[in-house]
């Protein structure tokens, strides 16, 4: 037997942040799901129970608390919330990971609010100085959770960080999600990653892509 | 959150407030619920915990499943497999919350870190693993030495205030002795 590592997801009821609990309930993670409505975050704990029994998940009232008791923390809030959440769970997020999936887009879509030398990423790392923020699931939909396989193509999942074992849980993570890892490089590397994704949604709304749509590094 | 941490290095050494402050930055807060593990059996033992709030023990189980209590930690104390956690090999042994707990956890990396840039708290690491063993021979020489009697009043004095956070089972399982034998005990001194 091991271990359970518990994983807090902040913002369990978006989009993203259903997407990424329904993907990492497996019998190996106690999950805690904190959503601003309670009822919303239980609703989701039972109806993942009801598709898997094994797993241990719940929702609960605090974020505090939830981060607490985590192992791994998943921010799954847009990037305007995060400063705020940060200093909410700063005490009790030290030397853990705290994994940044926002992409910090402007009203419009057509760029990023954060200046060219640096991003949301790094920004969460100065609000947690004591944390160790890892970006990752920034260049994912929620639909490429479902369904991580497109076009016959296992979809890459880039990882971004300063601390090498927290990145390699971090990539474990998103093997377990069903995405092929790609440990990218330092937490700067965020930036790229980011406006990766802000073409993706650039070209998602151009070419009607259906909001399912992932990057592939073909290689031989 | 870290008051008990703080308390137990200043009783032991005259650490400044720059190393106090040093020493919070490089813990990890970690809730953990009755029942829930810290470590289980195959794993290796990677952290040291310090108990700020609840109560854990350590225990191995036999083959029909029987838990052998190793150690108990209340408010102020540290637990962990020491053996795994020096050796890198797996632990044989279980950590589980007796009561709802607030621990700091440490690793290898921050317990290194901590070592080599905080001279006071080598000093106090030195002393907590100084009393550990200390603790650990008293416990061999009772065990193999002691009537169940003696052990049930050392075991008292221990752990004075605790007695009744703990079920009777695991004083038992602790002292080597069955539940009924204990019960007999208790009455005695009792009366």
């Amino acid at each position: 037997m091991h271990v359970k590592q518990t994983i807090a997801i902040i913002g369990a009821t978006g989009n993203m942040g259903q997407a990424i609990a329904k993907s990492l309930a497996k019998e190996e993670n106690r999950l805690l799901l904190f959503s601003s409505n309670l009822q919303k975050a239980q609703l989701l704990a039972e109806e993942i129970k009801s598709n898997n029994a094994a797993v241990e998940v719940e929702g609960i009232a605090c974020p505090v608390d939830a981060s607490w008791e985590a192992d791994i923390i998943i921010l799954a809030v847009p990037y305007q919330a995060e400063a705020e959440t940060a200093k909410k769970i700063k005490d009790v997020a030290r030397q853990k990971i705290v994994i940044s999936i926002s992409n910090p887009l402007n009203a419009t879509y057509d760029g990023l609010v954060t200046s060219a030398d640096t991003s949301a990423a790094e920004e969460l790392q100065k609000l947690l100085p004591d944390s160790k923020v890892i970006k990752a699931f920034n260049t994912t939909y929620a639909a490429d959770f479902a369904q991580p396989v497109i076009d016959g193509k296992q979809t890459d999942a880039f990882i971004a960080g300063d601390h090498s074992s927290a990145v390699t849980v971090v990539e474990e993570l998103a093997r377990t999600a069903g995405f092929n890892p790609v440990i990218a490089g330092p937490l700067a590397v965020s930036r790229t990653l980011e406006n990766m994704q802000l073409l993706m949604i650039q070209l998602t709304m151009k070419y009607n892509y259906n909001w399912h749509a992932g990057w592939k590094i073909l290689h031989n | 959150m870290f008051e008990q941490l703080i308390k137990s290095i200043q009783d032991k050494v005259p650490a400044t407030e720059q190393e106090l402050q040093l020493c919070k930055h490089y813990f990890t807060p970690k809730k953990i619920r009755r029942k829930q593990f810290l470590l289980q059996e195959g794993d290796v033992c990677n952290r040291m915990a310090f108990v700020e709030k609840g109560s854990l023990y350590s225990y191995s189980t036999d083959a029909k499943g029987n838990q052998r209590v190793i150690q108990f930690a209340f408010e102020g104390w540290w637990i962990s497999d020491l053996y795994s956690f020096f050796t890198k090999e797996p632990s044989s042994l279980n950590i589980e919350a007796l009561e709802d707990s607030e621990l700091l956890l440490l690793d290898h990396e921050q317990h290194e870190y901590l070592l080599k840039n905080v001279p006071q708290y080598e000093t106090y690491t030195r002393m907590i693993l100084q009393n550990a063993y200390v603790a650990l021979q008293r416990r061999i020489e009772g065990t193999i030495g002691l009537t169940a009697e003696e052990k049930y009043s050392r075991f008292l004095n221990q752990y004075p205030t605790c007695l009744n956070r703990v079920p009777q089972h695991l004083i038992a399982s602790y002292l080597g002795i069955t539940p009924e034998t204990l019960s007999r005990i208790r009455k005695q001194m009792a009366r």
